[in-house]
């Protein structure tokens, strides 16, 4: 087990940020923490970090108690903060060097893991640059350069793609995934759940401090009763409908969207599900367009156990 | 390590415009203003020779040996000899302060009264009266002539004998840039701030990239302050220099002391800086503003803005002038230029010294806690 958090507590006075926080991340993976904004993903990145007093609680990292002055430790960590932490006075290639400075001595092999980390993510035309003169998508990618260049073991990012155009951010996702086949074990913290379930081998979705549920994705939309979504083109259509659809055993709600005729249906988890939609839907004649059948999300996760959903509060 | 810190941190400090602009041009800025204003103090305080005319007649030629006595002092007198006329007409135009005019008995004109027309007034009382004590002896004692006793009359002795109670001249301009100078070493707690904003976790997110550098968290602030003194000190060096081979300020020839003054200066305003910045959570701004605020407080106090503010303070409050950093930077300047001992100077180094240490310390136990209540 690379992270081991047991029963983490972080109060700002009557606030809990974090409420018994577990959490296992184990060597090779790329473990997703997934929550909306302001349920604790940064506060318990930072006190598994050390930079944050937390109430109560374990943490470890690679079997041993992680404390500020744990430089053994440190020294195979890679953070790559929400915000971008550079020095404006310094330049792309300085910057870099800077920071890989605190964990690398020897000088050549310095330049050598600064120059890879330059080219990792493409920045070596700006390697000249002051951060004032790079746009916001190759701002992170600097960020990412600082953090990575010494060729830690563990790499945590915080929301590394907030602000960023899509086609840095699939720049960003596909350095991560980069990162991770070369040896790298992965903490990725995401708002976006898109992106954790595109790249995150195992996830923990997160709300109000705690975890709420963690696996797969696979195992985290086989916690959940909801099925497939169901998506029907209804030529003619007629409130019966909704309500006959609405009847199907296997049916747990329907909507009807006006704006472009299309009928939506959550499923209950099982199978044959689109087949009895259609069945009903010819055995009453009516005539359908388009049809579309996708399986739940971790957005449908996140409302059947908490009752909200994931997006409101992005 | 050290090194590496160090000199990435004394190449963010010397890139940050808006500090080498306080630090380093304000100062300079500052010191030529001074120069231009206070160099006409100076010139108004040195004496030039008062002139004055002499109406040219018969009379006068009768009397040689005033001719004689008043043309021994051309540091006192500028002397033009005109006629009646003219002399009205130069002393209309202020040409000079007074003319003299032998015309049955000395006679002293002049165009209103002040200092220079009282020096001219005295220095004729004072041959009228000797030349009338030697009448009376050769009316009554003709033979005290042969005894040399005329010459002895004019021959002015100082009994008394003005000492100095320091090495140097008394000028009331210099305490202006020894507070300059002081100001400057403080406004090396800019620097300070600087230094430690970018290693605190919970005051920048550099900070907080630093906290999880494995390397001792003393390492990281004796680096990082050791480049905002370096930078402190080429700052206040180029203007000593400035001060000195460009706007000719005399500071003594004590360059060893002048440099550990300097020095310790530096430091202590550096450290004041990074305490400062250590005890409180407050923005950037806020803490630009209380430096910026304290500073000027303490260079005022010390004489910056009223030369006379130092003397006040002495007297009426003496204990701010102990607890004033930017006094005891200007006070150990003064010490060296003006006293033959060094008791005062090492007075006030030894205070600045113990002022580093304080604030070194009390930085040290705000920054080495690691692990924060909130970032």
């Amino acid at each position: 087990m690379i992270i081991k958090v047991n029963n983490l507590v972080k109060r700002y006075d009557e606030l809990i940020a974090l409420d018994h926080f577990n959490l296992e991340v184990r060597e090779g993976e790329i473990f997703g923490l997934l929550g909306p904004n302001g349920s604790g993903k940064t506060t318990a990145i930072n006190c598994i970090l050390s930079l944050l007093k937390y109430d109560k609680g374990t943490i470890e990292i690679y079997g041993r108690p992680m404390a500020p002055d744990a430089y053994d430790i440190k020294r195979n960590i890679g953070i790559i903060m929400q915000n971008v932490a550079v020095f404006d006075e310094l330049t792309v290639y300085e910057n870099i060097d800077y920071f890989c400075g605190m964990y690398i001595f020897d000088k050549q092999r310095r330049r050598e893991l600064v120059e890879e980390a330059i080219e990792f993510v493409e920045l070596d035309s700006f390697r000249k640059f002051l951060p004032k003169k790079l746009s916001g998508g190759l701002l992170r990618r600097l960020n990412i350069a600082c953090g990575i260049a010494h060729r830690p073991k563990l790499i945590i990012l915080d929301e590394p793609t907030v602000a960023v155009d899509p086609q840095s951010r699939r720049k960003i996702l596909e350095g991560i995934r980069k990162l991770n086949e070369e040896g790298a074990t992965i903490v990725y913290t995401s708002h976006y759940m898109e992106e954790v379930e595109e790249i995150c081998t195992r996830i923990a979705i997160m709300d109000k401090g705690k975890v709420i549920a963690s696996g797969t994705k696979d195992e985290l939309k086989g916690m959940i009763n909801s099925g497939e979504k169901l998506t029907v083109e209804i030529l003619e259509f007629n409130p019966n409908i909704l309500e006959g659809v609405g009847s199907l055993p296997s049916i747990v709600s329907v909507d009807y969207n006006e704006n472009n005729n299309m009928l939506v249906a959550k499923s209950r988890r099982g199978k044959n599900n689109l087949s009895a939609l259609l069945e009903y839907l010819r055995n009453n004649q009516i005539n359908v367009g388009r049809i579309y059948s996708e399986p739940p999300t971790l957005n449908d996760v996140f409302l059947e156990i908490t009752g909200k959903e994931l997006r409101d509060h992005v | 390590m050290f090194l590496h810190i160090y000199l990435y941190r004394l190449k963010c400090i010397i890139r940050d415009k808006q500090n080498v602009f306080w630090t380093l041009m304000f100062p300079l800025i500052l010191a030529t203003f001074f120069h231009l204003a206070l160099s006409n103090i100076s010139n108004m305080e040195s004496f030039t020779e008062i002139k004055i005319g002499i109406i040219d007649n018969e009379e006068l030629r009768e009397h040689k040996e005033f001719t004689e006595i008043i043309e021994s002092v051309p540091d006192l007198f500028n002397v033009t000899y005109v006629s009646r006329t003219n002399a009205d007409k130069l002393l209309e135009d202020g040409t000079i302060e007074g003319y003299i005019h032998f015309d049955g008995g000395l006679k002293l004109f002049v165009r209103e009264s002040g200092i220079n027309e009282t020096i001219i007034k005295s220095f004729l009382d004072d041959y009228m009266q000797t030349t009338s004590t030697i009448n009376t002896i050769l009316s009554q004692n003709p033979a005290a002539i042969q005894d040399g006793l005329p010459d002895s009359l004019f021959d002015r002795k100082d009994y008394l004998k003005a000492g100095s109670a320091g090495k140097s001249e008394p000028n009331t301009v210099m305490n202006y840039f020894y507070t300059l100078i002081a100001m400057t070493c403080l406004y090396g707690s800019f620097s300070g701030l600087k230094e430690v904003t970018a290693l605190q976790g919970n005051l920048s997110y550099q900070g907080a990239r630093m906290n999880m550098a494995p390397v001792h968290r003393a390492k990281i602030i004796t680096a990082s302050m050791s480049a905002a003194i370096t930078f402190q000190l080429l700052v206040v060096s180029t203007v000593l220099v400035y001060l000195i081979w460009v706007l000719k300020i005399d500071f003594g020839n004590q360059t060893g002391y002048i440099a550990l003054t300097s020095l310790i200066s530096t430091v202590t305003g550096v450290t004041f800086g990074t305490f400062i910045s250590s005890v409180n959570r407050k923005s950037e701004g806020v803490k630009v503003g209380i430096l910026i605020g304290t500073t000027m407080t303490m260079s005022f106090l010390a004489g910056l803005m009223y030369d006379k503010m130092k003397y006040i303070v002495h007297t009426k409050a003496p204990v701010l002038s102990f607890l004033n950093p930017a006094n005891l930077i200007a006070d150990s300047f003064y010490a060296l230029y003006y006293y033959d001992t060094y008791t005062r100077f090492f007075s006030n180094i030894a205070l600045l010294c113990g002022y580093s240490v304080l604030f070194g310390a009390l930085t040290y136990l705000a920054v080495r806690r690691q692990r924060y209540a909130s970032i």
